[in-house]
């Protein structure tokens, strides 16, 4: 197999007249092109009002799936310019959320944060437009929701009153087991 | 007397606001024909549709920017030089034959008017670059002198094929010879089209280098000399080049639409009445559409060739286009003679 042979040879010179024809040709070659090009479906976007197409796989401003975060910080710690913030308060199995911040004059957008999730619910999103006159806008919170949800204030109760009831079935028990003892032990 | 100085006013305000609306129009359209070559979409906010108002909010920046005189410059030439510029566009059209009846005055030599005054710009700009204290402007003058001196003769010997053809340097009488048997008897179709077509070529890259117009833009190269002749120019005086570029544009493309392209002639013109509104309006956007397809070819070859190198510049004049419209008129002279008295003996 040879590779196309490189155009190393000089171009031929041309007399008086050749030089002519190949002025004329080559410009009514090149006018030709860019005849065709007036017409062409044109390139540019017109930005705010379309926005560009983005890749799946563009690296833009996070999203959280906050009802499957564990505050586990995995991500924090992964995360090369720490910029991950993260606070919750733990009610047995519920999270009382407080804080997930990004703080984006920090982040560079190298999705280390998504990979260690164990259970997948950090992500990079196609947003990208984050202007502003203010620093402090640049600190985003992730979190959809702060504190605890009225489900997940029911799911504590219930938990309680399931812990309840099975702390009082345990003294019950326990209880009646002393009371047998107490019985048994006054036959003997 | 009051009669003559009224009609003056009127005529005046025409060309006038001719002038301004047309280089207003071939601003935006340049910047649209930019963009589609490129791909792009040129304009297309200001004003809503196709951003036709871009040009419009143009001119208004530039008539509130700051006139700005350097310490260093020549007064009286850089105040002067504009009004040369500016004055020497607005006499080019005096000749220009709009339409039937349209024209502010039949000359007898209208294409020798119009050369001439052409090279007064040469001067305009010549008077800019000295004046302005400033070496990027002096080189584009020099440049600006140099092209155009090497320039005037290609395209005056051009411009004879057409005229040893109708045998008038009436732009008037000219129109009228090619009228033809329905209105298509233009030189480029005439019996002589072999002729016609080459010296059309000629006329067109010569009137390019002429308006300094890319690819013979040197005297304004903006790469090497910031913007040439006019750097040191802002506000109005600046927009009176920025004028008289475009109005040159059209006046020569106005110059090629008459001589060539059969002028105010469309194909139909002898079915109608002579002299009658309709058959104006008509002709009148004959010629201005003529004309306006030569500017849009002008465009078209800006965005098209790049810039030559200044000994490019002077090889292609001297070397190729002076001998070869020359050859173009001496073969027009000689067809003329056959045709007319029939052998060379």
């Amino acid at each position: 197999m040879s590779l196309p042979k490189a155009p190393t040879e000089p171009r031929p010179q041309r007399g008086y007249f050749g030089n002519i024809t190949d002025t004329v040709v080559s410009t009514a070659k090149g006018m030709a092109l860019t005849f065709r090009y007036l017409f062409r479906k044109k390139v540019t976007v017109n930005y705010p009002e379309v926005k560009p197409q983005l890749d799946e796989r563009y690296r833009g401003i996070h999203y959280l799936e906050q009802d499957l975060c564990i505050n586990c910080d995995k991500c924090a710690k992964a995360c090369p310019v720490d910029c991950i913030e993260m606070d919750a308060t733990r009610h047995g199995k519920e999270l009382e959320w407080h804080k997930f911040q990004l703080d984006y004059q920090k982040c560079m957008f190298c999705e280390l944060c998504v990979y260690p999730c164990p259970k997948d619910c950090i992500h990079m999103g196609t947003e990208y437009s984050m202007v502003s006159e203010d620093r402090n806008d640049f600190v985003k919170d992730l979190l959809t929701w702060t504190g605890l949800t009225e489900e997940q204030e029911v799911r504590i109760k219930e938990a309680e009153a399931a812990k309840a009831a099975k702390l009082a079935a345990k003294k019950k028990a326990a209880e009646e087991a002393a009371k047998k003892e107490a019985e048994e032990g006054g036959e003997s | 007397m009051i009669d003559l100085l009224l009609s003056t006013a009127v005529a005046l305000a025409v060309v006038l606001g001719f002038i301004t609306v047309t280089a207003m129009f071939f601003v935006w359209s340049e910047r649209k024909v930019a963009g589609w070559i490129q791909h792009r979409v040129g304009p297309n906010r200001t004003g809503g549709f196709a951003g036709w108002a871009q040009s419009i909010a143009d001119s208004v920046k530039l008539l509130l920017k700051e006139d700005l005189i350097l310490r260093g410059a020549d007064r009286t030439l850089f105040q002067l030089a504009p009004a040369v510029v500016m004055a020497s566009a607005f006499a080019m059209f005096v000749v220009l034959p709009f339409g039937p009846g349209l024209m502010v005055a039949d000359v007898d030599l209208g294409v020798f008017l119009i050369l001439a005054i052409a090279s007064v710009t040469t001067i305009g700009v010549i008077m800019a670059g000295w004046g302005s204290f400033n070496k990027w402007s002096v080189y584009g003058a020099m440049r600006e002198a140099a092209q155009v001196a090497s320039y005037e003769i290609p395209l005056g010997l051009s411009l004879m094929p057409p005229i040893l053809y109708f045998g008038t340097f009436s732009l008037k009488a000219a129109t009228e010879a090619q009228t033809g048997s329905f209105g298509m008897g233009w030189y480029l179709f005439s019996d002589a089209f072999w002729i016609a077509i080459p010296s059309f070529l000629l006329f067109f890259v010569a009137a390019l280098a002429e308006n300094k117009r890319a690819p013979f833009d040197l005297p304004e190269a903006e790469s090497e000399l910031v913007a040439g002749f006019h750097t040191e120019y802002s506000g109005i005086r600046f927009s009176f080049f920025f004028l008289e570029e475009y109005a040159a544009m059209f006046v020569f493309s106005a110059v090629g639409a008459a001589l060539w392209l059969g002028g105010w002639n469309f194909p139909g013109i002898h079915l109608m009445e002579p002299g009658s509104t309709l058959l104006l309006i008509l002709a009148t956007a004959s010629f201005v559409l003529k004309a306006f397809f030569l500017v849009f070819v002008m465009m078209w070859v800006r965005w098209t060739v790049p810039r030559l190198r200044i000994d490019q510049v002077m090889t292609l004049g001297y070397k190729y286009l002076t001998p070869l419209s020359m050859a173009m008129a001496l073969i027009a002279a000689t067809w003329e003679y056959i045709k007319h008295v029939g052998s060379l003996g």
